[in-house]
């Protein structure tokens, strides 16, 4: 195998005006496990994108074996012997394992793909994971009617099918089972031992002590720290991924008349494919954090709050007993949800602001529509959200991103829900949007309504809420709240690293 | 759960792998009945004259079918076909020779590649929609056909419209391009493009991230589909005999019809041309029924529409019913 040195330097990435990474640096060579840590928008993605020539980078420099490159697409970081376990896998449903694994690199006999040959192969690259997946996973399988966990097999053999000098895994281990994930942790192990380069992104902090020797910690989209592990606690490397901002203290006098108020919702043991048994309650005017890392089934809960993923276990709404079969038995009972990907579920994009805003509430206009008292509504809503817009009759795509969320929310907002859940709603919004954002949160819970909050942006769940639970692979890995409320237990709780969280409730 | 697909009866396996199934159990009911309405249907006189009118449409049926299994649809086929029918027609004369014939194929297929090429720089460089950039240009090339020849008329020589008629060793000439068409499909399927093919139109995302050049993929894709209607002019110019500007214009439709009632999915990924020729011959039987049924002419269009939306709903309904159950 032909040595490997890649360094980083300097990689910047924006997306519109977020950045996403403002100073990414890494460097890792051949026989090197390096595992990339950082909280939620640290820009980790980010960076493993840039250097499988997936994204392209703002300003830095790349170097690969000394000499200064340019990854103009993921092919150029393929030849140099680049590839990527992608996080969202990059399989074709309708194809079978062995076409997916070979797709375009497949060998060729007179010009043609021989298939034979690629079948041996496929069955060669399986053996790897033998014993840890089904008897069904055969290189003429397709993909479509795999499980999530082998089709995540099926992405790392792929990976490993251009024999790479350096192998990213993107989190590749989220849906393995822990026999899968202790094969490809020997896999990991002897790739280094032949002389390759991993670098390792998980979310889970004991996975990156069990493989990598070094890391690399990326905080607010900088490299902040490169350490080695074995002389590195938990505790020193979650404190590296924390943003040095000012400890706020938090104002818990309302606790004891929030106490005093009636339980909005209670959730007990509530159970679905992704979630293993959630209990929680908010009463009336509390707002409830969700944190956690991205992805660890705090979208699933909402959804299943709202009736759109089926669950099992116990909800009560208002003191009634309910289960949620579809969103229009939660409106009902005065249930709203404000959808993370505000372009895909909160929004009719081409159409007009006014017809957006009264998506979920024609009904009480009658059956021919009283078009002046809805515009008057709306008008009313749009005041208070404070919206910059033109006309109502504007199509909300000429919105900026915080008006366009803002229209989400004043939505249900004039249906005036009792129980609000929120996905990740300031997801890509701009800081000033925020500022008002956050203020009509505060007079919504004035007013009484409870709010289950999820945001991937930790700082602004401190600054909200009274108290957050943090998820992790699909159940709760702690509650904070009071003292105990502090971004160093919300990052180690959001990494499982529950053993150096003393004030762990 | 992973047991479930072993132990899965093999025929509902065989179902599910299987594409043109539905469409293969439609040719055969549509056949039955034209059979009955029509006994001397399998004679070699009548199959080789229902072969004549099918041609054409199969081959433009197969191109389309590459263009919507890459995740695209073409609208410009048809009068792709007018174009080079006319360019044929105006290069070709009753006494022409062997030379001028292959001139005139060669002219006409470039031609066809050319306007498939266009489509496909429209498509995968400036990023135009399919379906307009398709139909915006159908009026250019109808345009051009009409700029060719203004009026329908003209004549090919006697011997390549006897060749297209011809039942070598009993075998309609028509039915071995067919198995030729077949051929090149399998030959086409074993190549890299083949792969691609289904990829992209499967999850053109993951494609591009798995190294496939999409765009230069996009280009081709519309380029061969050109040159698969231009094909289909050749085997039309030889069936009439002669040059309309405006004769291919309601091929198009039937194409994508012929296509996904041969199970190919509209969005890509799934299916393959053997469904689609099977979509044409599907077509073609159930107009034969309707004109020997004696059904009034204008009740005509209305029967064929309504057996067509209902050959179209057959797969859904199949899966509303089992999910139902």
């Amino acid at each position: 195998m032909k040595k490997i040195t890649l360094s980083a330097q300097n990689l910047i990435k924006r997306y519109g005006g977020v950045v996403a990474l403002a100073n990414g640096n890494l460097s890792i060579s051949s026989g090197e496990v390096l595992a990339l840590v950082g909280a939620n928008g640290s820009g980790k993605s980010t960076l493993g994108k840039i250097i499988t020539g997936v994204v392209q980078p703002d300003g830095g420099d790349l170097h690969v074996d000394g000499q200064p490159v340019r990854l103009g697409s993921p092919q150029v970081a393929r030849r140099l012997g680049i590839t990527a376990v992608y996080q969202e896998l990059s399989l074709i449903a309708d194809m079978s394992v062995t076409e997916n694994i070979w797709l375009s690199h497949e060998p060729r006999r007179w010009g043609l793909v021989d298939t034979r040959q690629m079948d041996r192969h496929t069955e060669t690259l399986l053996e790897l994971f033998a014993g840890t997946v089904s008897p069904n996973l055969q290189p003429s399988t397709l993909i479509g009617e795999l499980p999530p966990d082998e089709k995540q097999v099926v992405e790392i053999l792929k990976a490993l099918s251009w024999d790479p000098r350096l192998i990213i895994l993107d989190e590749a281990t989220a849906s393995l089972d822990s026999r899968q994930v202790a094969r490809l942790f020997e896999l990991v192990a002897r790739w280094q031992a032949d002389g390759r380069a991993v670098i390792i992104v998980s979310h889970r902090m004991e996975e990156n002590y069990r493989v990598a020797q070094r890391a690399t910690v990326l905080r607010g989209g900088e490299a902040v720290a490169d350490r080695v592990l074995a002389d590195t606690p938990t505790a020193e490397l979650v404190q590296l991924m924390i943003p040095d901002s000012a400890v706020r203290v938090k104002k818990t006098a309302a606790d004891d008349e929030l106490t005093q108020r009636p339980v909005r919702l209670a959730v007990n043991h509530l159970k679905t494919k992704r979630l293993k048994d959630i209990s929680l309650s908010i009463r009336d005017g509390e707002l409830l954090g969700i944190g956690g890392l991205r992805g660890q089934g705090q979208e699933e809960l909402l959804r299943a709050l709202f009736g759109v993923v089926p669950y099992e276990g116990e909800v009560r709404v208002s003191q009634k007993d309910v289960h949620f079969k579809h969103p229009q038995e939660a409106i009902g009972h005065g249930v709203a949800l404000v959808p993370g990907d505000r372009g895909t579920e909160g929004l009719l994009l081409s159409r007009s602001i006014l017809e957006n805003l009264q998506l979920p509430s024609w009904a009480q206009y009658g059956r021919i529509l009283n078009m002046k008292s809805a515009r008057s509504d709306a008008q009313a809503a749009g005041r208070d959200l404070r919206l910059k817009m033109g006309a109502l009759s504007d199509p909300v795509s000429s919105l900026s991103g915080g008006n366009a969320q803002k229209v989400v929310l004043g939505k249900w907002l004039l249906r005036s829900p009792k129980l609000l859940l929120l996905n990740d709603p300031t997801k890509g919004v701009d800081v000033g949007a925020k500022g008002e954002f956050y203020q009509i949160l505060d007079s919504l819970r004035a007013a009484g309504t409870a709010v289950l909050f999820y945001s991937s942006d930790d700082e602004e769940l401190l600054w909200l809420c009274d108290r957050i639970l943090v998820m992790h692979d699909g159940g709760v890995s702690a509650e904070l709240h009071g003292e105990h409320l502090t971004h160093a237990n919300l990052v180690a709780a959001s990494m499982g690293s529950v053993g150096s969280m003393e004030n762990h409730v | 759960m992973n047991l479930e697909i072993i132990r899965r009866p093999f025929n509902r396996y065989f179902l599910r792998h299987n594409p043109y199934l539905f469409a293969l159990f439609l040719l055969l009911l549509s056949l039955a009945i034209n059979y009955f309405l029509q006994p001397n249907l399998f004679d070699l006189r009548v199959l080789n004259g229902n072969m004549r009118i099918f041609l054409p449409l199969m081959i433009l049926a197969a191109g389309q079918s590459i263009v919507v299994l890459g995740g695209g649809i073409d609208l410009s086929v048809g009068t792709v076909v007018s174009l080079v029918n006319a360019v044929l027609i105006t290069n070709l004369a009753r006494e022409s020779g062997p030379v001028e014939v292959l001139w005139a194929i060669a002219l006409g297929l470039g031609i066809g590649l050319l306007a498939g090429a266009f489509n496909g720089l429209c498509v995968a460089y400036l990023r135009l929609q399919p379906i307009v950039t398709t139909y915006a240009t159908s009026f250019i090339y109808s345009g051009l056909a009409l700029y060719i020849l203004p009026r329908p008329g003209g004549a090919i020589p006697a011997e390549l419209a006897r060749l297209y008629r011809s039942t070598p060793a009993s075998i309609p000439f028509t039915l071995l391009m067919v198995v030729l068409l077949l051929l090149i499909w399998k030959l086409i399927r074993a190549t890299r493009f083949g792969t691609f093919l289904y990829a992209l139109g499967g999850d053109a995302e993951a494609s591009f991230t798995t190294g496939i050049r999409v765009s230069r993929m996009r280009l081709w894709i519309y380029t061969v589909s050109g040159g698969f209607a231009a094909l289909s002019a050749v085997a039309l110019t030889l069936s009439t005999s002669t040059g309309d500007p405006r004769i291919g214009e309601s091929m198009t439709l039937d194409s994508i019809v012929a296509v996904v009632l041969g199970g190919t999915r509209l969005s890509g990924g799934y299916g393959g041309i053997a469904g689609s020729i099977i979509g044409v011959a599907i077509l073609g039987t159930i107009r034969n029924i309707i004109s020997f049924a004696n059904v009034p002419t204008w009740w005509q269009t209305l029967v064929d529409a309504v057996i067509i939306v209902s050959a179209l709903a057959g797969p859904g309904l199949i899966k509303l019913l089992r999910r139902g159950s």
